[in-house]
């Protein structure tokens, strides 16, 4: 594989790329790719045949199943739908689990849970008025903010909420600051400002309620948020786009409500031609999501144990589909004795990726199926060695839903094969129907499996509209905050310390494997051997600390030692921390995406 | 204006030329691919070649320069390790080329030729010709004008075709271009008077045809060789660049590369990558220093390489060949043609 070129005729992409894009082929190309079927024998992994390693894998899960050990599934964005679908099918089908998850499910599912996705890029890029909760849409989702550009380039009025002035943040009309945890205010405050003319589109009855709400969030001119809300009510076509993949915290579905009921407010909420859009890291979430890859809902969505949905999936199935809630991502290699790991590196991918390091070297058995070597892949008992998606066939689902074909432009190597091949295999070793000649039978049966249609744009929204109210918001922080800051906490905790993102591309094969792509990020490791913590120009110069110098940061969880990264457009009173850096900084997180702190020169 | 030797190939005897020219040499040539595009791909047969077609998204740039090219064999064994250098010695004919890639190869060549002259490039044009078909109407995008890369050439070419209905007139270029056409002569024959007036008609048609002219290279070239661009005017720019690297790689002009080894069973095959200088990481040093760490820094650099003066000096052409390519594959707003005018008029408006 040499290369990559556009395609112009492309639905989604129109022949641009981002640079992630343009540098997909490197790594399957350069990567340490997994060739061969293995089996742990004596402490090392042995080259086996595929007769050998499948039977072993069913052997070993079978024989936790006879003793009543829980097994576990964890699917991957980087999988196609086709194998996610037949991962949820092992789980709930042969496993009868419901411990499946995405890795970055919860981040995701708290966001798209509290909203409805709805309209496309190509709504985006039309709209005349758009809101971003904004982490860095330019560095997170590159054709998010292509259609974005294109909105403004068009004189669309981009209104920006966020901790710092980023490269979307400089083309906003309105930058509406926000400290991390506070977004709600701010949004409730947007809420609040709509003005009276849409009152046919507003709920009337807690309209009152709104105009009457005003709380200090600090640092917001009234004049702003009056404006932005207008120009977002006064617009034919909208957008609001809010980030998926973790950054928001713990708070992310009280910031998704409340987005939500700002789109209600002004009116876009369900509207053809306005978009919802949650932003998931990376590209296949939706799609693993929507097949079922989740501890709490059967494929599609439907609710555990719905009987229509029992009598589709069982008849698909040969046997009736565990209704079982498991445990999440972050969870389930503790509550589990079995797991099995689909193109994915938990190590990577979870906040507390050390302990799940950890607990998956402690598991009686680990079964990875993966393109790449990655840590998880060097813990299995058996590795089964599949195609990348540049070797595979399937579909994937962008962010808006549409399903996408994938074919291969050459074959794996060694005797890797296609991932849906060997998870249908692997379930017809453990019972499961086997009749599966090409990937098209396995994508019928997802067209037969999931649900049609979707739940109406606004339906079961009229709760958290009457809930997102200012009030509503600052009570809900105070709730979710994990303990409840000294009585003289501003004075001396006086910072806010939260992630600066959700996922840490570095760490991922798709980024680590490319030798363009990889050099960013290894040259921050490398710059910050010990961590780093983002803070403003202002405040690094009060600190009396420069780029590169220590600190020391406290919170009530605990301390640590960390480099500075000035960032000039972050702002005052905000340190962030990279999600590549969240291991050092964990005592202070102490186990949440947030903290108070303060801060001294080492 | 003398006429360039010309000869003349019924449409009806074209196919048998291509099968002709398979015999002895990859033809690689504008191919219908997957869902409409157009791709320059070898061909296996003569009936696979577009004659009408919106010019590829992909110049054919990567049969000179590669996107993956591997560079040197180095292998261990034994007390001693061995390099060799890997060339591409296929004989290539590149077949219906646009007049602005064969101007962005010509610059390539001679880019290629300069200072340290590039054995890998050089080995490769040396075994490849290029069979032009010159555009008798704009692209959309395209303002070939402006650079003096087409719609028709003059220089550049070993053979350059011209449509002309129920015939194609083949110019001659260079020796190997007359070589070509002589190991087919039975198929040619020479042109008539009015043959060579219908192509000079052609030509002038098409010139007509491009109307206002979108990319005023010269006046540009002007102020951004003078010191007369503002700062201001590159970090305007900046928010409405998002860092793909498209624009390198589908210009037919750009070369930026980085090196990797790739560890193979035996030892290790060096090989150039297509970089770009829009990445922040392609100038950063292994102390962690970039010298470009703004992207006005970078964008700043990349027009000045294609635009200012002295490159022009440098390398006899602008460093634009008017494709458009740049327009339709820039993910923000920041194309050759929205930059020139920026230049021109001193305001940036996103």
């Amino acid at each position: 594989m040499a290369g990559v070129s556009p395609s112009r005729n492309h639905p989604v992409s129109r022949g641009r790329l981002c640079a992630r894009g343009w540098s997909a082929h490197e790594a399957p190309a350069w990567g340490q790719r997994l060739d061969s079927p293995r089996i742990r024998r004596g402490g090392v992994l042995e080259t086996v045949s595929w007769e050998e390693a499948l039977a072993e894998a069913a052997a070993r899960l079978s024989a936790l199943l006879a003793a009543g050990k829980p097994v576990g599934v964890i699917g991957s964005p980087r999988a196609t739908n086709e194998e996610n679908y037949l991962a949820v099918r092992l789980a709930r089908g042969a496993l009868s689990s419901g411990n499946l998850d995405l890795c970055s499910g919860t981040a995701y599912s708290a966001v798209a849970d509290a909203l409805q996705p709805a309209g496309t890029l190509d709504d985006v890029a039309s709209s005349e008025s758009l809101a971003i909760l904004e982490g860095d849409l330019a560095t997170s989702h590159p054709q998010a903010a292509a259609a974005v550009l294109t909105a403004v380039h068009s004189g669309a009025r981009l209104i920006t909420i966020g901790a710092a002035r980023t490269q979307m943040a400089r083309l906003a009309v309105a930058h509406l600051q926000a400290t991390p945890g506070r977004e709600e205010e701010v949004l409730a405050r947007l809420v609040a400002a709509v003005p009276c003319e849409r009152a046919d589109d507003a709920p009337t009855e807690a309209g009152g309620n709104w105009r009457a709400s005003r709380l200090e969030a600090g640092g917001l001119a009234e004049g702003d948020v009056d404006r932005a809300a207008r120009w977002l009510a006064e617009a034919r076509r909208a957008a609001f786009l809010i980030p998926a993949d973790g950054r928001l915290g713990e708070g992310a579905g009280g910031v998704a409500s409340a987005l939500a009921a700002l789109a209600a407010a002004t009116g876009h909420l369900g509207r053809p031609g306005s978009a919802v859009v949650p932003l998931a890291a990376r590209a296949n979430l939706r799609g693993a999501r929507d097949v079922g890859v989740r501890p709490d809902a059967w494929p599609g969505g439907a609710r555990l144990g719905d009987p229509m949905a029992a009598d589709r999936l069982g008849g698909e199935w040969g046997r009736p589909p565990s209704a079982r809630e498991g445990s999440r991502a972050a969870q389930l290699p503790a509550a589990v004795a079995g797991l099995v790991v689909v193109a994915e590196d938990l190590a990577a991918t979870l906040l507390d990726g050390a302990a799940a390091a950890a607990t998956l070297g402690a598991l009686e058995f680990l079964l990875v199926l993966d393109a790449f070597a990655t840590p998880t892949a060097a813990l299995a008992h058996v590795s089964l060695p599949i195609a990348s998606l540049a070797e595979t066939e399937g579909t994937v689902t962008p962010l808006d839903g549409r399903h996408q074909a994938v074919r291969a432009c050459v074959a794996p190597p060694g005797r890797a094969r296609a991932g849906w091949r060997v998870l249908a295999d692997l379930g017809g070793a453990l019972g499961l129907p086997t009749g599966f000649d090409t990937v098209a039978g396995v994508t019928a049966e997802i067209a037969r499996a999931v649900p049609p249609g979707e739940p109406a744009p606004g339906e079961g929204l009229a709760q958290p509209l009457a809930e997102a109210t200012a009030e509503a918001a600052h009570e809900r922080r105070k709730r979710s905050t994990p303990s409840p800051p000294p009585a003289d906490g501003a004075a001396r905790f006086p910072f806010r310390l939260a992630l600066a993102d959700g996922f840490d591309w570095g760490r991922d094969v798709l980024v680590a494997f490319s030798p363009t792509l990889c050099r960013d990020h290894l040259a921050l490791r490398k710059m910050y051997p010990r961590g780093a913590v983002e803070m403003s120009r202002e405040d690094a110069e009060s600190l009396g600390v420069r780029q590169g110098w220590t600190v020391r940061v406290c919170s009530t969880g605990g301390e640590a030692a960390l480099g500075v990264m000035v960032r000039p457009d972050l702002m005052q009173g905000v340190l962030r921390i990279p999600f590549a850096f969240r291991e050092p900084a964990a005592p202070l997180l102490a186990g949440a995406t947030s903290a108070d702190v303060r801060v001294e020169r080492a | 204006m003398e006429a360039m030797p010309a000869r003349t190939i019924a449409r009806t005897k074209v196919d048998a030329w291509i099968s002709r020219l398979l015999e002895d040499a990859e033809v690689v040539a504008p191919v219908a691919a997957e869902g409409g595009d157009v791709l320059y791909r070898p061909v296996t047969v003569p009936q696979d070649v577009l004659w009408e077609f919106d010019n590829s998204l992909q110049p054919p740039k990567e049969y000179v320069l590669p996107q993956t090219e591997p560079l040197l064999a180095v292998r261990a064994g034994d007390h001693r390790v061995s390099v060799s250098a890997l060339y591409d010695l296929s004989r290539r004919v590149l077949f219906n080329v646009r007049s602005c890639d064969a101007s962005g190869i010509a610059f390539l060549a001679h880019i290629s030729a300069a200072d340290l002259p590039d054995p890998h490039v050089l080995h490769r044009l040396a075994h490849t010709t290029i069979v032009t078909l010159a555009c008798c109407s704009p692209c959309r995008d395209g303002f070939c004008v402006c650079s003096g890369s087409g719609p028709f050439l003059t220089t550049g070419f070993d053979v350059q075709l011209v449509d002309l209905g129920e015939c194609l007139l083949a110019e001659v270029g260079s020796a190997k271009g007359r070589a070509l056409l002589d190991r087919a002569s039975d198929l040619f024959r020479e042109p008539t008077a009015a043959e060579r007036e219908q192509r000079q008609r052609a030509e002038e048609k098409a010139l007509g045809e491009f109307g206002e002219q979108t990319c005023h290279f010269a006046s540009a070239m002007r102020r951004v060789s003078t010191g007369r661009v503002a700062e201001a005017l590159w970090e305007a720019m900046s928010p409405w660049c998002l860092e793909c690297g498209g624009c390198n790689h589908v210009c037919p002009t750009c070369y930026c590369f980085s090196v990797k080894d790739r560890a193979e069973e035996a030892g290790w095959t060096r090989c150039r990558l297509w970089d770009s200088c829009q990445l922040a990481a392609f100038t950063m040093e292994a102390s962690g220093h970039n010298p470009r760490l703004r992207r006005a820094d970078r964008i700043k650099r990349r027009f000045f390489h294609k635009v200012s003066a002295q490159y022009y000096q440098r390398d006899g052409m602008v460093g634009c060949v008017g494709c458009g390519r740049c327009v339709q594959v820039c993910l923000g707003t920041t194309h050759m043609p929205a930059v020139v005018a920026a230049i021109r008029k001193g305001e940036w408006h996103g």
